[in-house]
C-alpha cells in the first residue's frame, strides 16, 4: 500500500514538473496575473499570410527597446477565435472581414481597427482537373473558410460576372489548413482561400489557380484586425500601440528595395517559429510574384466595407444593413498614419 | 408510475437550475431553456429539424449495421480460433484506442465530401465493441454445451450456428448496446467533416454562424434525447425470450 502511494506521488510530481517546464507558456500565464492596466493584449491569428503582420510584429518588437507589444496566440480556425474573443480570453484577433461585421450585427461588442492585408486570396482547382473557366465550376464542390468570408463573396462576385448561378456550385466550409490535402486527394474540386494554401498547391504541383481575387475585386481585402469594444474604451493607448506595431510591420514588408530581403526573412522566422509551415512555402506566397500579397494600404476604408456589406446582404449572410461607423473605429488607423517601417534586418540584435 | 415520475422530477429540477443560472449570471452567450425551445421551433418551422434528425439516424444506423454485420462474424471467428485471436490481438488493441475522430482527416481524403465519410467513422466507432463483446461471449460459452453438441455429432459449422450463436446472444447484445452508444456519440464529430445536414452539423453550423448557441445547446439536447430513446429500444430487446435468460432482472 505504501509503495502504491509513494509511486503515485512520485509519478504525479514527475508529470507536473515535466508539464511545467515543457508545455506551460509562462509568458501568457504571468501576463494574465498582471493588473488589468498593465496586461498585454492577447491577439489571435491563424497560420495564413493574411495574418502575417501579427507574428512579424511580435518577432521584431521582441528586439526593440519596448519589448513585445502583445501576446500572440495561434488558432487553427475562425470559430475558435470567435469564441475566444467573445469570452474575453483574447482581446484582439485577426479574422475574415464579413465575420467581424456579422458578429457586430449579432450584438457582439467588437470593432474593426485595421486590415490584415490586400489581395492574397485565390480560387484554386485541380491542376489536371476539368475546370478551366469559372462556368466549369457548375456542379462541383468548392471549399471556403467560412460562410462569413470574402473568399465566399468573391465567388459570388465572379459568378455574377460569368453568368453562373451559385446555387449550382456546392460550397463547403473547411478549416484553411485542411484544403490543400483535400484538393490533392480529390475530396473537393476546388477551394477559395487565402495564401499560403493556393501557393501550397502550386508548389507541390497538384493545383492550378483559376483566378486571383484581384481579378474580380480590384481592392480586395480579406482579413481585418478586430478588437473588443471594452478594451478600446478602457485601454485605447494599448490598442494604438498594437495598431502602430502592425502598421510598421506592414510598411516593413513593403519597404521599397528592401522588400524582397525582408519578405524572405519573414518567411523564414514566421514559418519556423510561428506557423510551423515550410519557409519555402511562405517565400513562394510572399514573393511569387512580389505583389501576390500586399501589406498596404491597410487603413479601413468605407468604400471597401460598404461593398462587403452589400455583398453579404445579397448573398444572404446579413439580414440588415449596418453602417460603417458601427463596426469600424478609424481613430487608430488615423493615429498610426505617421508611422515608419521597423528598422530591422536579418541577423540584427536590435530593432527600432 | 414511479419509474417515470422520479426521472421526470430530476429533469425538471435540472431545467429550473439551468434557467436560474442563466438569469443570475446575466450571461450574454449561454442560452436559457426558452431560447433553446424557440431556436429549435424556428428550425422545425423551416422543416429542417426533421430532415436533420432523419439524416443523422440514417448515417448512424448505416454505420452501425455495417459494423454489426462485419463485427459479429469476426468476433465469433476470433473467439473460436484462438490462434487467430493471438495473431490479431495486438493489432486490435492498437487500433481500438485510436479515436474515430483521429481518422477524420483520412476519412475526408478517402471518401471526399459525402455521406460515406461520417458512416465510415461511425463504423469504426462501433466495430471494436461488437467484436470484443462477441469474442468474449464465445470464449465464455460453457464447455458443457460444446461437449454436449459434439456428443450429438454436430459438425463445427452446425455447432457454431445451433449452439454457440444462441449462447452468445446476451453477451453480444451488451456489446451491441455499448457500440450503439459510441456510434451515436461519435455522430457529432463525424458530421463535422463537410456534410451539410444532420444533428452534428447543426451544432457545428450554429457555432460557425456566430452567436447561435441556442441551436448548439438545442442540438446537444436533441442528440441526448434521441440517444436515450434508442438505448431504451435496445434495452427492450433484452426482454426477448432468446436473450432474456442471459440477464438478471
Amino acid at each position: 500500500m505504501k509503495k502504491l502511494i509513494t509511486f503515485t506521488i512520485v509519478w504525479l510530481t514527475v508529470i507536473t514538473v515535466a508539464h511545467m517546464t515543457l508545455n506551460v507558456n509562462w509568458a501568457v500565464l504571468l501576463n494574465d496575473r498582471l493588473p488589468e492596466s498593465k496586461r498585454k493584449l492577447n491577439v489571435a491569428y491563424i497560420p495564413v499570410t493574411c495574418h502575417l503582420a501579427c507574428p512579424v510584429t511580435d518577432y521584431i518588437s521582441a528586439y526593440s527597446e519596448s519589448g513585445q507589444i502583445f501576446v500572440p496566440r495561434m488558432f487553427q480556425g475562425f470559430p475558435e477565435i470567435k469564441e475566444a474573443l467573445m469570452a474575453n480570453k483574447m482581446q484582439a484577433a485577426f479574422m475574415v472581414a464579413p465575420m467581424a461585421v456579422a458578429l457586430k450585427a449579432q450584438g457582439v461588442p467588437v470593432k474593426i481597427v485595421y486590415l490584415g492585408h490586400r489581395y492574397g486570396s485565390a480560387v484554386v482547382v485541380q491542376k489536371k482537373g476539368p475546370v478551366h473557366k469559372f462556368s466549369d465550376l457548375r456542379g462541383k464542390t468548392v471549399a471556403i473558410p467560412s460562410r462569413f468570408s470574402d473568399e465566399r463573396l468573391i465567388l459570388f462576385k465572379a459568378a455574377k460576372d460569368n453568368g453562373v448561378d451559385m446555387k449550382d456550385v456546392h460550397l463547403v466550409e473547411m478549416a484553411p489548413p485542411d484544403v490543400a490535402g483535400a484538393l490533392a486527394a480529390g475530396a473537393i474540386d476546388g477551394f477559395s482561400m487565402g495564401e499560403p494554401f493556393p501557393s501550397q498547391t502550386e508548389m507541390y504541383g497538384y493545383g492550378r489557380v483559376l483566378f486571383h481575387a484581384r481579378q474580380y475585386w480590384p481592392d480586395y481585402m480579406s482579413c481585418v484586425l478586430v478588437v473588443r469594444e471594452d478594451i478600446i474604451d478602457k485601454r485605447p493607448d494599448a490598442v494604438q500601440v498594437l495598431v502602430d506595431g502592425v502598421a510598421r510591420s506592414g510598411l516593413w514588408l513593403e519597404d521599397g528595395n528592401r522588400r524582397r530581403a525582408h519578405r524572405e526573412h519573414a518567411a523564414d522566422f514566421v514559418g519556423r517559429y510561428y506557423y510551423r509551415q515550410d519557409p519555402r512555402l511562405l517565400r513562394w506566397a510572399l514573393l511569387n510574384p512580389a505583389d501576390r500579397v500586399m501589406y498596404e494600404p491597410l487603413s479601413p476604408r468605407k468604400k471597401d466595407f460598404e461593398l462587403v456589406v452589400s455583398l453579404m446582404r445579397e448573398t444572404g449572410v446579413l439580414d440588415h444593413y449596418i453602417p460603417f461607423e458601427d463596426y469600424v473605429d478609424t481613430r487608430f488607423a488615423e493615429g498610426s498614419m505617421g508611422q515608419t517601417a521597423w528598422r530591422y534586418e536579418a541577423g540584427a540584435t536590435k530593432a527600432w | 408510475m414511479r419509474r417515470y415520475v422520479y426521472p421526470l422530477l430530476t429533469a425538471l429540477a435540472l431545467i429550473a437550475a439551468w434557467w436560474l443560472a442563466v438569469r443570475y449570471t446575466h450571461t450574454k452567450i449561454f442560452p436559457s431553456p426558452l431560447d433553446v425551445v424557440r431556436g429549435l421551433g424556428k428550425l422545425a418551422e423551416k422543416k429542417l429539424l426533421w430532415a436533420y434528425i432523419g439524416d443523422s439516424l440514417f448515417r448512424a444506423l448505416t454505420g452501425y449495421l455495417i459494423a454489426v454485420l462485419l463485427g459479429v462474424p469476426t468476433g465469433i471467428a476470433l473467439g473460436w480460433w484462438s490462434a487467430l485471436a493471438r495473431a490479431t490481438n495486438p493489432l486490435i488493441q492498437m487500433l481500438r484506442p485510436i479515436s474515430p475522430l483521429a481518422w477524420m482527416p483520412l476519412a475526408v481524403i478517402w471518401f471526399g465530401v459525402s455521406n460515406v465519410a461520417p458512416i465510415f467513422l461511425i463504423f469504426l466507432a462501433s466495430f471494436f465493441p461488437v467484436v470484443l463483446a462477441t469474442m468474449n461471449g464465445v470464449r465464455n460459452v460453457p464447455p458443457m454445451y460444446l461437449q454436449a453438441g459434439r456428443n450429438f455429432g454436430l459438425t463445427t459449422p452446425r455447432l457454431l450456428t445451433r449452439v454457440v450463436l444462441p449462447a452468445i446472444l446476451p453477451a453480444t447484445l451488451v456489446g451491441l448496446r455499448i457500440a450503439f452508444g459510441v456510434a451515436w456519440l461519435v455522430l457529432v464529430a463525424a458530421e463535422m467533416i463537410a456534410v451539410d445536414s444532420g444533428l452534428g452539423y447543426l451544432i457545428i453550423d450554429a457555432r460557425n454562424a456566430g452567436k447561435r448557441y441556442d441551436l448548439v445547446v438545442g442540438g446537444m439536447l436533441l442528440i441526448g434525447t434521441i440517444g436515450l430513446l434508442l438505448d431504451w429500444l435496445i434495452r427492450r430487446t433484452e426482454k426477448l425470450p432468446m436473450v432474456k435468460w442471459g440477464f438478471r432482472e
